[in-house]
């Protein structure tokens, strides 16, 4: 079953020069999505639509089967879909715990242990308790984009949206980073959507989207990229 | 949700702005000096106008208000003057009108004295007269030489013929009488007696007089006694200025002594008679005898020229006194006066009334002051809050983007903010609070000293510069501490001459009202200086934000 689905979805900045032009994907739960193109294909707008940052200019797109322009937004992007920023978009004067905390607390989660389970998520993403206490500015780039996984994964959101999110990571942690991924569209039945540039990463997803200059996009086979 | 979950849910905002606070130590510090200091100045603005009005309110309390009718000499120039201009009355009836409006009647007095406003009636029927053949002397202030020596008697008697004698006659207008060298005072009861109530005066040899009594008995003031070496038991003779040959024996008493007379040295007298040494108390028997007398006598003649009438009976003035409760009580008299037929050239004033507004002045214009000062700060703090706000959360503006981005709503964005201002502010505000109180009493007091020596220095120029008082005849200012009222120091049958005791200080100044009021300040500069601050983060977009800086 389609958790997102987008239906004819158009946007352009100033209504005349479109960036994405009659788009239709569907994303499903339990599975990982590669979004690929060229520089200004509008990989990281059509990451702000889904993530409902923004409003197509025509067109739908529909979160379990409802146009997102008809729900909070701020309660969708809070709850229900968690986003890597490509910037991290983190807030520097915050220790790294501090804003997997925050973005908790925005989300509503009752849970006592808000602490443990922040300092357990930056485990995962192998950031020891002493980063985890450090202030973000005073974290390497690398450092700064687990942190912004861990606080996309920090409330549980059945739609995980990653801009570029192993950009920053040598090969090792890129994999790791890729396993969790994979681990939470497989045992966790997320859908997991990342736009890259990276051929292994689209390597590993489960289907891939291309996105061309103001072109219709259009499903290719992992065989393409290869 | 219910309430409280939904309390607990956004726990969060306030913890944040807490951190947030400890987080960007130089920001809220610069906030919190800017707050302080317009804490600090409103507090002790604020506590200057509580201060004020506590004391107006608790003055006008206590205060006993007496008022007295007399005439209101603008409107009848002002009526006779239309009347004159619309061509049906000469200069003639002007000078009539103008010398037989000498006050109300004594039963006219008596009538208004039924006014239900009216608490309690007083009067005292004053005349001036001379001494049958110089055969005392008054005392004479106007002499470098103390009126008690002697010595100086042949001297001060000429200056004072030249003064106030006969000799001024030809100067006072046809069929006002001439003035006599001592005062001459009846009392209707002690009550009237103002100065002896007050203690002012006390009888310092033999007794007081029966105030009901027609028995030619009097007292005279110690001054006067010693001047002429007289004593209890003693005559004296007086005559009618207007009729030398119009003489009436007085049998001294008692003697008093008046403390204030001291306080009329440095004016300048222009009849003896207006010296209260100079006056010789009887009682309203003894007086309506020597005016029943004196009009039996009397001859009258008729001014060709200006028509004119003159008598030679001895004049009188009375003077009634109506007492009240409260101020209230004085406004609703004077309507009912008018309402019992009291001609517009009369009014009614009051002598304590105006002093009372009087010693305030230095403080009312120390409220006034405080006032404006309260408000250009506010102004200007305000103002100063407002820009910091701007610079502020243009600084901020990438925070409010993320949280926007991560799914806070702008609301709660705005009310994080909201809650960091002012928190800075309420600490500011409870710091301004303590020291402004600290500092206000001695501030309100020291601005108080300085503006009463300003309204002293002003008026004894004016004193110096006129020979008088600048709002009476013949005022002279005292500063006098706290709740210290001023009141009438003068003998009723004598003019202008009265006391302004300026309210100098104050005991306290902050209270329960003035924390309020800044509390209230506090809130108002947050939600004034923070709205902007909601207004930028409510047009924000996130993704702009982040776009831009990206």
């Amino acid at each position: 079953m389609s958790i997102l689905e987008l239906n004819d979805l158009s946007y352009s900045y100033d209504g005349i020069h479109p960036i994405l032009k009659d788009i239709t994907y569907t994303f499903e739960q339990g599975k990982v999505y590669a979004i690929v193109g060229k520089s200004g294909a509008g990989k990281t707008t059509l990451l702000s639509l889904l993530s409902g940052l923004t409003e197509p200019t025509s067109g739908t797109i529909l979160f379990q089967d409802k146009d997102i322009t008809t729900i909070d937004r701020y309660h969708y992007r809070s709850k229900y879909v968690g986003v890597v920023f490509q910037g991290f978009n983190l807030l520097p004067q915050m220790t790294a715990v501090e804003n997997v905390e925050l973005s908790m607390d925005i989300s509503g989660m009752k849970i006592k242990n808000r602490c443990e389970v922040a300092m357990d998520l930056l485990d995962k993403v192998e950031l020891d308790e002493a980063k985890a206490n450090r202030r973000v500015l005073k974290l390497s780039g690398g450092e700064q984009q687990r942190v912004a996984i861990a606080r996309a994964l920090s409330y549980n959101p059945d739609i995980l949206l990653a801009d570029e999110p192993t950009g920053n990571l040598d090969g090792e942690t890129q994999d790791a980073v890729m396993n969790i991924f994979l681990r939470l569209a497989r045992e966790e039945n997320k859908c997991v959507i990342i736009v890259t540039h990276s051929p292994e990463v689209a390597h590993q997803a489960d289907i891939v989207y291309e996105l061309k200059s103001v072109k219709s996009a259009k499903c290719a086979d992992l065989s393409s990229l290869q | 949700m219910s309430a409280p979950e939904r309390r607990d849910e956004n726990m969060y905002i306030v913890r944040n702005a807490l951190r947030n606070i400890a987080r960007s130590k130089g920001r809220n510090v610069l906030v919190g000096i800017i707050v302080l200091v317009i804490a600090i100045s409103s507090c002790v603005a604020l506590s200057i106008r509580q201060a004020a009005s506590k004391v107006e309110s608790q003055s006008l309390d206590n205060l006993k208000i007496t008022g007295q009718i007399s005439v209101n000499r603008e409107s009848l120039f002002q009526n006779t003057q239309n009347a004159t201009s619309s061509g049906s009355t000469s200069s003639a009836d002007i000078r009539s009108k103008l010398s037989s409006l000498q006050g109300p009647t004594l039963d006219e007095l008596k009538t208004y004295a039924s006014a239900p406003s009216v608490s309690s009636f007083y009067y005292n029927i004053s005349s001036t007269v001379n001494a049958s053949n110089n055969s005392f002397e008054p005392v004479n202030i106007s002499s470098s030489q103390n009126s008690s020596n002697s010595s100086a008697s042949a001297s001060t008697q000429d200056r004072q013929n030249a003064r106030g004698g006969k000799e001024m006659s030809g100067n006072i207008p046809e069929g006002m009488g001439t003035q006599g060298n001592f005062s001459l005072t009846a009392y209707s009861d002690e009550s009237a007696m103002t100065n002896f109530q007050e203690n002012s005066s006390s009888i310092t040899d033999g007794s007081m007089i029966d105030l009901t009594a027609a028995d030619n008995t009097c007292l005279i003031s110690d001054e006067l006694a010693s001047l002429n070496n007289l004593s209890v038991g003693n005559t004296i003779t007086i005559t009618n200025p207007n009729n030398d040959g119009e003489t009436y024996t007085l049998t001294i008493t008692g003697i008093y002594n008046n403390s204030n007379t001291e306080s009329t040295n440095t004016m300048m007298q222009f009849s003896t008679s207006s010296d209260p040494a100079n006056l010789i108390i009887i009682s309203t028997g003894t007086m309506n005898n020597i005016v029943a007398q004196s009009t039996s006598v009397a001859k009258t003649s008729t001014n060709q020229d200006t028509g004119v009438t003159s008598t030679t009976a001895l004049r009188t003035k009375t003077s009634g006194t109506y007492v009240f409760n409260d101020v209230s009580a004085y406004e609703s008299f004077q309507n009912e006066v008018k309402d019992m037929g009291l001609s517009d050239d009369y009014s009614v004033f009051s002598t304590d009334l105006n002093n009372y507004e009087q010693s305030l002045v230095p403080l009312k214009n120390l409220s006034k002051f405080a006032g404006i000062f309260l408000l250009i700060v506010l102004l200007v703090g305000g103002v100063v809050l407002i820009v910091l706000n701007i610079f502020n959360i243009h600084e901020r503006k990438y925070e409010v983007g993320v949280l926007t981005a991560i799914g806070m709503k702008k609301g709660k964005v705005a009310l994080q903010f909201v809650t960091e201002l002012f928190t800075v502010t309420l600490v500011s505000i409870i710091i301004g609070t303590a020291v402004g109180a600290a500092v206000s009493l001695p501030v309100t007091n020291s601005l108080l000293a300085s503006q009463v020596a300003s309204q002293q220095t002003q008026s004894s120029r004016v004193e110096q510069n006129f020979g008088r008082g600048r709002q009476q005849a013949g005022a002279s200012v005292n500063a006098a501490s706290e709740g210290t009222m001023a009141s009438p120091s003068d003998f009723s049958g004598q003019t202008g001459k009265a006391v302004t005791n300026y309210i100098s200080s104050v005991q306290s100044a902050t209270d329960m009202t003035v924390v309020v009021e800044l509390l209230g300040i506090g809130v108002l500069l947050t939600l004034i200086s923070s709205l902007v601050a909601v207004i930028f983060i409510l047009r924000y977009e996130p993704l702009k934000i982040l776009t831009n800086r990206t």
